[in-house]
């Protein structure tokens, strides 16, 4: 079959070219990555979303300044247990830097006011290694000149002022905002220090935000198999290792929506190559540690991780593929984790009977397709009618998706799964996948669903 | 008493969000009414995000997508897209146009555009710039709009208008709760209880069902009164109201407390000639039983309140009829009026109020250290202050997303006060005991 019109879409026919149902044999892939159909309660989020919420945010160590009216900073703030977990908790996400513009300053400029505040905000907090400021939308139309102030305001206070050009509206999703936190963060981060010393065994993990401590469980099994990490790429990251991440000899990508940019400027430029890996499942988890240990030669070691990592998840890995077989589940993540997910789904013989991406390119499409199976759905920049429509119609047995879409899964009767921030996790590598089949089996064998009116 | 207001360019630590998502909130009150906000994708994405965590309700926010074109060339074709995409997907019966500081810097003429638009759709427009006022001044601008696009004479109703503010679920209960026991007919202006606090029941309905009629803005010229509950919330509209309409207004304190719910009570009572029936009386007696039940357990204790104005000022009077020390009252909009209604409680009762104005956290949180404080109530962000000065804190406001519940208990009324009392004294309780 090829791209269908929604029911809910016959006024909107543009988003028929969105729409596609998998049929083997075929090469469609949905439109992705241009703009929202006004009105059509979109699900996705800004540039500066991408840019301080998901690349940016996560770096520990420094200031993160908004620049513009309050909202956008304030809505950036905190996270508590469920996001971007790092080690200095005294600190980052405990604070909400912003300049607060006000009608005077879109009417004169905010260019006094940012370099005061910059000014203001490294005096309070003086054990910061760098700031990081974010220009939103009101900024890019005023044409404050940010790379001048923060150029100034570095040379005054003598550490890193960096300016992220992310107003809300370049983009047609997050994406945009990924993109121009990888390149402003090359250009102005990568390559300005050196460790102290150098092994053969280095990396990087680039791609992941230690989504509820992720890192914490992925890191350790490559520092089992005897790698070093010299940074992280940015989840609970120091911008002084992001600073030596250069002198990696691998990266290992986890997310491969959000930094595929900075791997292939680290390679153009320094010659250092990257390798896409999926950390999510057994078989994934462990053909990524065989990938890395084999660019090393490191085999022996990986398979003693492996081993001893399975044997200690099988016995209940087989009671959730046992409680989880067959059940029928509805992807829709960014971008990368509805294809990570499809080969996990496999391994608890669940289905995937759709997937969607908020903005996802025709790279993630092209997975997606080649994993999901016959007759299943697959979607771009779902909107909210559309997904009640979706869930309504094809009554998963699980909806993974975010907060955002929580809330409208439970007042439908359809179990559901954060897979943004998580319920429970981590959900990375072989003791989240554990953590991630047990939400999974809790919500759908929750006995209150059985108590709604009206749920068949 | 004295007052401070930050001089600083940097704010740290936010005391208040921008207008369009207060916008937003008073629009989700109204029965199948949808918010569509001309702005970028974080401009309905974030606040949707906000609504979901406090409320733990779905929360359906349309939006124009102004991309880099829009920002060029104007986003007049987004909006008309916009509005007829919506309507004919969705027929909601109001479409409210939530603008944000993109789409006042760019310069739309959106009240021109929507005026072109011929659909079978109430359109209100609604002035939100990001860069003036707070979440506050936009709830306040968008009940206003409301009432100066929809109410219309037609003949006298025997109902008072209530605005709410930006209050919650639970408070709106209480207050038809109230109501009820006068057998008064209000319109309440706007009740989020339908979107808010909707039941798990399937099919579930196209709209929730519930929240204020767009019939019911159209009649609000015709009651018989307005009372604004939050005066910094719904102050306009009720002013509209009384200067093109004729329907007298009353914006006292908001009713948090004895005092401030008998003022209330008997504003009502003023408007309508109803008296306060003896069940009433009977819950201001509990309410007065559990303040002295309580009194050994918090009196004496020193108080710092950040809320919105009125919810501040509303708790500040609170604090002292609980025989505790309001020493700080500080809220994050800016406003003469709150420092007005603030002084007046301090010379009434003679506590030395330290007023923080446009306040963001971090000077509150020096405040605190500079007056010492055994108990601090405000929302979620509050917590990491009561934790690092090893002080009781007790939840109040917006947001609150680190405990459950919130949006359902009611704080207004007398029985909003004893659900007060109980919080208050067993946070000072569960304080001691962590000690």
């Amino acid at each position: 079959m090829p791209l269908t019109l929604l029911e809910c879409d016959v006024p909107i026919p543009e988003r028929e070219k969105h729409t596609y149902i998998k049929k083997s044999g075929e090469t469609i892939i949905p439109r992705c990555n241009v703009q929202t159909t006004p009105g059509d309660l979109t699900e996705r989020g800004c540039t500066y979303a991408g840019c301080m919420g998901v690349v940016g945010g996560p770096v520990k160590d420094v200031i993160h300044l908004v620049h513009g009216p309050i909202g956008c900073a304030y809505y950036t703030w905190g996270g508590g247990r469920r996001q971007n977990l790092s080690d200095n908790t005294g600190f980052h996400r405990k604070y909400c830097f912003s300049t607060s513009m006000q009608e005077a300053n879109i009417i004169f400029g905010g260019e006094k006011k940012l370099y005061n505040a910059i000014l203001e905000a490294y005096e309070r907090f003086p054990e910061v290694k760098g700031v990081f400021v974010y220009a939103t939308c009101v900024i890019g139309l005023i044409g404050d000149d940010i790379d001048k102030v923060c150029k100034n305001a570095s040379k005054e206070i003598g550490i890193p002022v960096i300016a992220f050009s992310c107003e809300g509206f370049r983009g047609v999703s997050q994406s945009l905002g990924h993109h121009i936190a990888n390149d402003t963060i090359f250009e102005k981060i990568v390559g300005t220090k050196e460790p102290d010393y150098l092994t053969p065994y280095d990396i990087n993990i680039i791609g992941d935000y230690n989504i509820q401590g992720d890192l914490w469980v992925i890191n350790p099994l490559f520092e089992a198999m005897g790698l070093r990490i010299i940074g992280t790429f940015t989840g609970n990251a120091s911008i002084d290792d992001i600073a030596m991440v250069h002198r990696a000899k691998l990266n290992v990508m986890h997310c491969q929506r959000s930094t595929p940019y900075i791997c292939q400027l680290m390679e153009e430029k320094y010659n250092l190559p990257y390798m896409p890996v999926s950390l999510f499942g057994i078989e994934q988890t462990s053909k990524a540690l065989r990938d890395v240990a084999a660019f090393f030669g490191l085999e022996e070691k990986a398979e003693k991780v492996i081993e001893e990592e399975v044997s200690k998840i099988l016995p209940e890995m087989e009671y959730y593929k046992e409680k989880l077989t067959g059940k029928r589940v509805f992807i829709y993540q960014g971008a990368p984790r509805a294809w990570h997910w499809i080969k996990l789904m496999e391994e608890l013989g669940m289905e995937v009977i759709g997937a969607a991406t908020t903005f996802g390119h025709s790279d993630d499409y092209e997975k997606i397709i080649e994993r999901i199976g016959d007759g299943a759905l697959v979607i771009d920049n779902p909107n909210s009618v559309e997904l009640k429509e979706i869930l309504i119609k094809y009554k998963p047995d699980l909806f993974i998706s975010g907060l955002k879409e929580k809330f409208l899964s439970y007042k439908l009767g359809v179990p559901f799964v954060n897979g943004h921030s998580y319920e429970r996790g981590p959900y990375a590598a072989y003791s989240g996948f554990v953590k991630f089949a047990r939400d999974m089996y809790t919500t759908i064998n929750h006995p209150a669903w059985k108590l709604v009116e009206g749920r068949a | 008493m004295s007052q401070t207001k930050t001089k600083r360019s940097v704010t740290i630590n936010p005391g208040m969000l921008c207008q369009p998502i207060g916008a937003m909130q008073a629009v989700l009150g109204v029965h199948a009414a949808i918010p569509l906000v001309h702005g970028s994708q974080g401009c309905a994405a974030y606040p949707m995000r906000m609504f979901n965590r406090h409320f733990a309700e779905p929360a359906e926010i349309a939006l124009s997508s102004l991309g880099e074109d829009a920002a060029v060339f104007g986003g007049a074709d987004n909006l008309v897209k916009g509005v007829h995409a919506l309507a004919a997907r969705r027929h909601p019966e109001l479409i409210a146009v939530v603008t944000t500081c993109l789409s006042e810097t760019i310069g739309d003429d959106v009240d021109g555009i929507l005026r072109k638009v011929d659909l079978p759709v109430k359109l209100v427009p609604m002035h939100t710039p990001s860069y003036v006022g707070s979440h506050v001044t936009g709830y306040d601008n968008a009940v206003k709009a409301l009432v100066t696009h929809l109410a219309e004479q037609t003949g006298p109703n025997s109902k008072i208008n209530v605005t709410v503010g930006l209050l919650d679920p639970g408070d709106i209960k209480e207050l038809k709760s109230m109501l009820g026991m006068m057998r008064v007919k209000a319109i309440i202006l706007t009740d989020i209880t339908g979107a808010f606090d909707a039941p798990l029941i399937l099919p579930r309905p196209p709209f929730p069902d519930g929240g204020t009629t767009v019939g019911e803005i159209r009649d609000t010229a015709n009651s018989i009164g307005s009372i604004a509950l939050s005066k910094h919330a719904g102050g306009a509209a009720v002013k509209y109201l009384e200067m093109k309409h004729k329907v007298p207004m009353i914006a006292g304190a908001c009713p948090i407390g004895v005092e401030n719910t008998d003022a209330f009570l008997d504003n009502v009572s003023q408007l309508t000639g109803r008296p306060v029936p003896d069940e009433l009386r009977k819950e201001r007696g509990r309410l007065i039983d559990a303040i002295i039940d309580v009194q050994f357990k918090v009196a004496q204790k020193k108080v710092a309140v950040f809320a919105d104005p009125d919810v501040a000022s509303g708790m500040a009077r609170f604090v002292h009829e609980l025989g505790m020390d309001p020493v700080i009252v500080a809220t994050g909009t800016e406003s003469k009026e709150f420092v007005k209604d603030v002084q007046a409680i301090a010379s009434q009762t003679g506590h030395e109020i330290e007023i923080i104005l446009g306040c963001d956290l971090y000077e509150l949180h020096e405040a605190i250290k500079r007056v010492g404080v055994d108990l601090l109530m405000g929302n979620t962000h509050g917590k990491s202050i009561a934790d690092d000065e090893k002080i009781a804190f007790a939840r109040l406001g917006f947001p609150v997303y680190d405990r459950v519940g919130y949006q359902r208990i009611p704080i207004i009324g007398y029985n909003g006060g004893i659900n007060l009392v109980d919080r208050i004294a067993n946070a000072i309780l569960d304080h001691a005991d962590a000690a």
